[in-house]
Parts: C-alpha cells; sequence; structure tokens
C-alpha cells in the first residue's frame, strides 16, 4: 500500500538485513524485532506477523509524509539532520522531524524509509509529499529555487509529477491555440488535441478551428470576391473599358485560392506549435475520468492522457433543422467555402449573420439566392441596423421568403450540383409552399460541442437546453482544474478576438499570478453583409429598455461614400448612429455604421469608447475629408428632434 | 522502395524535375548555388543542407526529393526572377512539398523537429 507501491518500488521482505547508514551505529531496536519473532509459534506467523509489521511502519512513515507540508527524518546523533534542521530554520519554514534514534522501531522505519526513498541515511527529506532527499540534495534544490516553488503550490490530492501534462487543451481553435502557446511560453508542458468530426456531405479540414477554416477567413475572402464584382461595374464610371460579357466568375478558382491560403494557415500552425514545444495531436478528446482523457484519431486508436488543468475550446458546429432529407441534401457554413461545384439558385435557411452574409456573397457573384426567414433577421442585433440590411439586400436582387420554415427536403436530380424540392410552410401553419433549388445552405444556428466529451464523468454542469458551459469571470468551470473559453461559454460572445484575448489571459492567470481577467464590455463587431454594419456597445433597443428612453439622445445621419457617387450608387443608404447617456457627460454606449468598411471604421471608434467618449470629444475631433467615417464628428440631428438626415450631395 | 533524389539548376530544370515526378510526393530544396569548391553563396543554405539530408530517410515511399540551385546572388536578388514570380519562392534556403501550401522556410530549415513534421505529415 501506499508510497512504496505509488513509486513503483518492490517492497522488499522484511527479513533482508538492515542496512547500516552511514551516519549511526546500529539500533538495539533489532533487539525489539527478534523479541516479538521468538514469541511467535512458527515459521509462517513470524513471516506474517513481520509482514503486518511492515505494513504498519509504512503507513506510519506515509502518515507523517502527507501529514507535513515539509516533513524531515532526522536522527539526533546526526550532524547533517541538524544541518538541514538549520537550513530550513533560516528560511523561517516550520517542518516536522522525526528522531528515528528516538523512536520506537527507529531502526526498522529507517529501513522502510530506505525501501522508499533508496536513502541509505539520514537526513531524508520531504516537501508537499515529494522526496527531496538527503542533505546535498536539499540544499542544492534550495538553490535552485525548486523548494520555494513546491512550498507556493497549494497541496493538491495528486503529486504534480505523476501528470503527463500541466495543461491539456481539446480544440485547437482560435481559442485553444492561444491559450496553449501562451501557456508554452512560460515552460508548462502543454498538449493540443484537435480533431474535425467530417460534416454529413464528409467535408473536413485541418487545425486552425471555425474561423480558419470554415467561418471569418474564407467568408471575408469570398465578401470580397464579391465586392470586387461590384467594383468592376462602378469602374466603368471611372473610365475603364471593357464588354460586358468578358466578365465572368469562376467559382472553382476563387475555392481553390481561398482553400489553398487556408492551406498555408494550418500549416502555420502546426509549424508555430511545434516551435513552441507545443505537442499537438488530430484526435477526438474525452474525458474518461477526473484528470484523464481518451484520445481517437481517425484509424480508431486510443491514447489515455492525464493533466493538471484542462481546457475546454472545442467550439460549435451548425445545427440542422430536423426535417426528412436535410442532412442528407442540404449543406451548411461547413461545407460552402469548399464546395468543388458553384452551387448555384441557392436557398439560404436562417436569419443569422451566417445567413445573410453567404447570401449576401453568393448574390454578388452573380448567382440566384433566396433566404426563408423564420421571424426576424439579426437576432440579438440592433433591429433598426438589421431591417437596413435586408432592405438593401432586396433592392440588390436577392429575394426573401419571410415567415416560413422548410418541413422537407427532396432530391429531384443528382448531381453537382443537383437539384433538390424544398416544401415550406408559414409559421402561422396556415400555407405551404414549394420552391427549387440547385443548393439549400441552411444556417439555422449553432451547437456546442459539448455533449460527446465525456463531461458528465468529471461531473460538470453544462446548461442542458444549450449545451454551452457556464463559468466564473475567470473562465472556470464548477470544477476547480477545468477551465473552458471561446464559442462553448454561455453568454459570452462568439467571436475569435474574445477567445483569442480570454485564452491569452487565462494562460496568464494560471502560470505567472497575472490578475487580468477578459474585458467582454464594448467588444466591437462587424457583419460582412454587402452593405457591411459595424457596432460597438449597446443596439437601441437595449439602451432604450436599460437607461430609459428620457435618458439617451440619439445621433444619425444618412452619408454618401464619395466613392458612389460617380456610379450614381445608393444614396441615403448608408447610415451613421450613435446613442448617448444623457446622465453621463452624453457618453458614447452605442456607436453603429452601415456603410463600406465599416469593420476598419468601427475599430478605431471601439477604443476611443473604451476610453470613455463622450459627443462633446467627438465634436471636438476634426473629420478627415473626405471619407466616410468623418460623418461621426458631424452628427447633430437627434431622433427626438425628428429633423430631416436625408443627404442631397457632398 | 524508398526515395530518390533529382538535381536541378536554375528554373527550368527545376520545372522538369517536378513535371518528370508527376504522381508522386515531391519535396524540393531551394539554395544558392554552389561554387567550384561545393559551398554555396548562401550561408543558411549551407548550415540547412546537412540538417535537410540528415531527415530524408524519413521520407514516404516513392517520393522525389529535388535538391534545386536557384542561381547566383545577383540573379536571386532580382525581384522578378522566375522562382519569386512563379513559384513564390522569396527566400533561401526553402524547403517544400510541392503542390501544397506545406514549407518551412529560412532558420525554420535548421529545426530538424520541423523537417521532420515535412517530410512525414499531411
Amino acid at each position: 500500500m501506499g508510497s512504496s507501491v505509488r513509486k513503483g518500488k518492490a517492497v522488499l521482505p522484511a527479513e533482508q538485513a538492515a542496512r547500516p547508514s552511514r551516519e549511526q551505529p546500529r539500533r538495539a531496536a533489532t533487539e525489539d524485532y527478534h523479541h516479538e519473532a521468538q514469541n511467535a509459534n512458527n515459521g509462517q506467523a513470524i513471516t506474517a506477523s513481520c509482514k503486518n509489521k511492515d505494513a504498519d511502519l509504512q503507513f506510519k512513515i506515509q502518515a507523517y509524509i502527507d501529514k507535513n507540508t515539509v516533513m524531515i527524518f532526522s536522527n539526533t546523533a546526526c550532524s547533517l539532520s541538524a544541518k538541514v534542521k538549520e537550513l530550513f530554520k533560516s528560511m523561517s519554514i516550520p517542518y516536522c522531524s522525526l528522531e528515528l534514534d528516538q523512536t520506537e522501531d527507529g531502526q526498522k522505519l529507517q529501513d522502510v524509509l530506505y525501501e522508499l526513498t533508496m536513502e541509505t541515511s539520514v537526513p531524508i527529506v520531504f516537501v508537499q509529499q515529494k522526496q527531496i532527499g538527503d542533505y546535498d540534495k536539499t540544499l542544492k534544490a534550495h538553490k535552485e529555487g525548486k523548494i520555494q516553488k513546491l512550498l507556493e503550490t497549494k497541496g493538491h490530492d495528486h503529486m504534480q509529477d505523476s501528470y503527463d501534462y500541466d495543461l491539456i487543451v481539446i480544440g485547437g481553435g482560435s481559442g485553444g491555440l492561444a491559450a496553449s502557446k501562451e501557456a508554452a511560453k512560460y515552460g508548462k508542458k502543454v498538449m493540443v488535441l484537435d480533431y474535425v468530426t467530417p460534416t454529413p456531405q464528409g467535408t473536413r479540414w485541418g487545425l486552425g478551428g471555425t474561423c480558419v477554416n470554415v467561418g471569418c477567413i474564407p467568408k471575408k475572402l469570398m465578401h470580397q470576391a464579391a465586392l470586387l464584382g461590384q467594383a468592376l461595374q462602378d469602374s466603368r464610371k471611372f473610365g475603364w473599358q471593357f464588354e460586358e460579357k468578358a466578365v465572368k466568375h469562376s467559382w472553382e478558382t476563387m475555392t481553390e485560392a481561398v482553400q489553398n491560403y487556408i492551406g498555408s494557415l494550418n500549416w502555420g500552425y502546426r509549424v508555430s506549435l511545434r516551435e513552441k514545444k507545443v505537442t499537438y495531436e488530430n484526435a477526438f478528446g474525452e474525458f474518461v475520468g477526473p484528470h484523464t482523457i481518451k484520445a481517437t484519431n481517425n484509424k480508431g486508436k486510443e491514447k489515455f492522457y492525464t493533466a493538471e488543468k484542462f481546457l475546454i475550446a472545442t467550439g460549435e458546429r451548425p445545427r440542422y433543422l430536423g426535417v426528412p432529407g436535410d442532412k442528407e441534401y442540404c449543406i451548411t457554413s461547413d461545407d460552402l467555402f469548399s464546395l468543388p461545384y458553384c452551387p448555384g439558385k441557392t436557398l439560404v435557411v436562417g436569419a443569422s449573420y451566417v445567413a445573410l452574409e453567404c447570401a449576401g456573397f453568393l448574390a454578388g457573384l452573380s448567382l440566384d439566392v433566396t433566404v426563408m426567414v423564420r421571424s426576424i433577421l439579426l437576432r440579438g442585433f440592433d433591429q433598426e441596423m438589421a431591417n437596413k440590411i435586408g432592405e438593401h439586400m432586396e433592392e440588390h436582387g436577392v429575394k426573401f421568403i419571410k415567415e416560413f420554415v422548410p418541413i422537407k427536403v427532396e432530391q429531384i436530380e443528382e448531381g453537382t450540383p443537383g437539384k433538390l424540392k424544398v416544401i415550406a410552410q408559414s409559421t402561422d401553419g396556415r400555407e405551404i409552399i414549394e420552391g427549387e433549388y440547385n443548393t439549400v445552405l441552411l444556417a439555422v444556428g449553432r451547437d456546442a460541442c459539448t455533449r460527446t466529451i465525456g463531461l458528465d464523468k468529471v461531473g460538470m454542469k453544462i446548461n442542458e437546453r444549450s449545451g454551452k458551459i457556464p463559468v466564473s469571470d475567470e473562465e472556470q468551470t464548477n470544477v476547480p482544474y477545468i477551465y473552458a473559453i471561446g464559442d462553448v461559454l454561455e453568454g459570452k460572445l462568439e467571436l475569435t478576438p474574445v477567445a483569442i484575448q480570454a485564452g491569452r489571459l487565462l494562460a496568464r492567470r494560471l502560470y505567472t499570478g497575472a490578475t487580468l481577467k477578459c474585458d467582454y464590455v464594448n467588444v466591437p463587431t462587424t457583419v460582412f453583409t454587402p452593405l457591411e454594419y459595424g457596432a460597438c456597445g449597446f443596439s437601441e433597443e437595449t439602451a432604450l429598455e436599460k437607461f430609459g428612453e428620457e435618458n439617451i439622445e440619439v445621433y444619425h445621419s444618412y452619408f454618401w461614400p464619395l466613392e458612389w457617387t460617380v456610379p450614381s450608387r445608393d444614396n441615403n443608404k448608408c447610415y451613421a448612429k450613435i446613442i448617448c447617456n444623457i446622465q453621463d457627460n452624453e457618453r458614447v454606449i452605442g456607436f453603429h455604421v452601415l456603410g463600406p468598411n465599416a469593420g476598419e471604421v468601427t475599430q478605431g471608434f471601439s477604443a476611443a469608447i473604451k476610453c470613455g467618449l463622450t459627443k462633446a470629444q467627438l465634436d471636438n475631433t476634426i473629420g478627415i475629408h473626405p471619407v466616410c467615417a468623418e460623418i461621426f464628428t458631424t452628427l447633430s440631428v437627434t431622433k427626438r428632434s425628428g429633423g430631416n438626415i436625408l443627404q442631397s450631395g457632398c | 522502395m524508398g526515395w530518390e533524389e533529382k538535381a536541378a539548376r536554375g528554373y527550368s530544370e527545376f520545372v522538369q524535375a517536378a513535371q518528370q515526378s508527376r504522381g508522386r510526393p515531391v519535396f524540393a530544396f531551394f539554395s544558392g548555388d554552389k561554387d567550384a569548391q561545393g559551398r554555396s553563396w548562401c550561408p543558411d543554405c549551407v548550415t540547412a543542407e546537412p540538417v535537410v539530408r540528415s531527415e530524408l530517410n524519413s521520407l514516404p515511399d516513392g517520393a522525389v526529393f529535388i535538391y534545386c540551385q536557384v542561381g547566383d546572388r545577383a540573379y536571386w536578388k532580382d525581384p522578378n526572377n522566375e522562382f519569386r514570380k512563379n513559384l513564390k519562392v522569396t527566400a533561401v534556403p526553402t524547403l517544400l512539398k510541392y503542390g501544397t501550401p506545406q514549407k518551412l522556410v529560412e532558420e525554420e530549415c535548421l529545426n530538424r523537429e520541423l523537417v521532420r513534421m515535412l517530410f512525414t505529415e499531411d
């Protein structure tokens, strides 16, 4: 039992002669041993009683080690024992010492200690249950700062060096990679497990998570492809001359280029992890017990690993409708960005930013696009802005079917793309409609990847309905050694930079004693619909609810980007709005812009908002001319006044 | 079956060697030209070559390893040289897996573990 087993050392039979120590003479305790043996009736009984005695002594030794932060097995006659005690006294570290020459069974205890520690003499020092050794080893450990380090860690149930890793990160996306690289910076032994379960269509991708492979990166590149198409049209008005029929778009060329770039990012992450000495395995990680996970690779091979701490960063995957034909025939954003053939006439189901951004760029590439929406657009976003986005898309050829949901998807024809029939029902149940499309893209929400990673085996609480993980403001779950970041979190923004920031700060808090927590307030975002939307802070609805109509002032205006004047594009569509808190110096608490390069515009203002930007400061800022963002330095019409904000020109 | 090495001097020889190896995994090491004594004008290439060669035994079966000398220093410094324009190889030494975005550039080539990773993983 006890530490002999833990250390993997054989328990030597008690009959073995006690080894004389260097520092102390043979003890009279041996006599006691003989006494007991002689009292026994036969050979076996002697053995038995020897073994029992041994077990008792092992137990006693172990108890001393376990119960004391610093344990010194010592001898009053031993000068090195005295020296080691002095050492701890000089460090003002309290210790417990057992003087073996003064203890009953002292010699036997010493023998047991030898079997446990392989130290032939006293003193034998333990710190936080970890064996340091004799005086020389203790002095060396002290000089290397190891003793201090051991004392700083709070008492653990397990010994640190019995774990395979300091930190295992499950999920190699934005959050997981940032946290693992940061932890490795501080010398921690880190492993990252990343695994992509193929989509129902069989799509898979490499290291880097959603953003890099099937999210932000390919989305923005395809959005750019669409914008360039528009720019080509505008260019004629600026004097560029070419035949209309010379302009065609190749889906395959675009997708190959995008995938190539993503491939270089996947590779870059592999190199980066290797260089920073983070172990990476392409395997599915799941908990099988406390501090233990099982990693299964795509060949089914299983490996088990233990770690002192874990970080769950498994993200989300697209939700399906749960209607016949959805998994067989529909695709999601997981499939779209690597689709080897042009999707053709597309039905996008959903009203999220994923749905609208995808519908937007597909239409921009001259595809026939319809969006089927159950209720409102962009739930959770400022609804005035959401509606303007929808209107703009409609004016530019995107068809909307509102208040309908698909109830069945059938295949009419196979092919790449094939032909699909979608049967949909109105939300009030009264009407059924049908439509034919080459591709049906589902974008009806994303589900957290927490159901199949064994969280029940470690007693982790998750939100049963959504699957998301509630955490403290330090990203700690209800299990003290398990943390979580990124899209899996309940109640937090699902954005790459948020996950990265949270991951880095968490690693610093865990391994450097830093205290800075992730600030989830006033995080700027941008929706890359054809008319881009950038926002920071409160939506108008939320501000009204929180502060009351009389306490907020909304300044707004339309604006016309100079670049759009010559091609006569979209006047009085671009829109700027700020929401100010009257009771707090007209502090800007909400920033909204609808127009080109909305992300670039919003980033700068979000820094100002973090500094406590007020309306007066904005008014005091001189604009840059001629750019879209300057509108924010000259806002004067409030919603309250009902004044006209239509523009007639520069 | 093992792996095979091909030597190429200059861009057209490289392209030829790569085309001859179609259907097989192709790895290429780009180095500055070596002089008559066998030393390259590119000092990092000199250091990297033994590291790369030490890991060649981890190449997959049937692989082709092309050792390509790109040209003299003047040719390389020209921003319009063919390697830069057509292959996007902008630094020497570069070690890459042809037809994929996987490559190691400059001091990355000196890292034995990275070289092994490039040769063995997909």
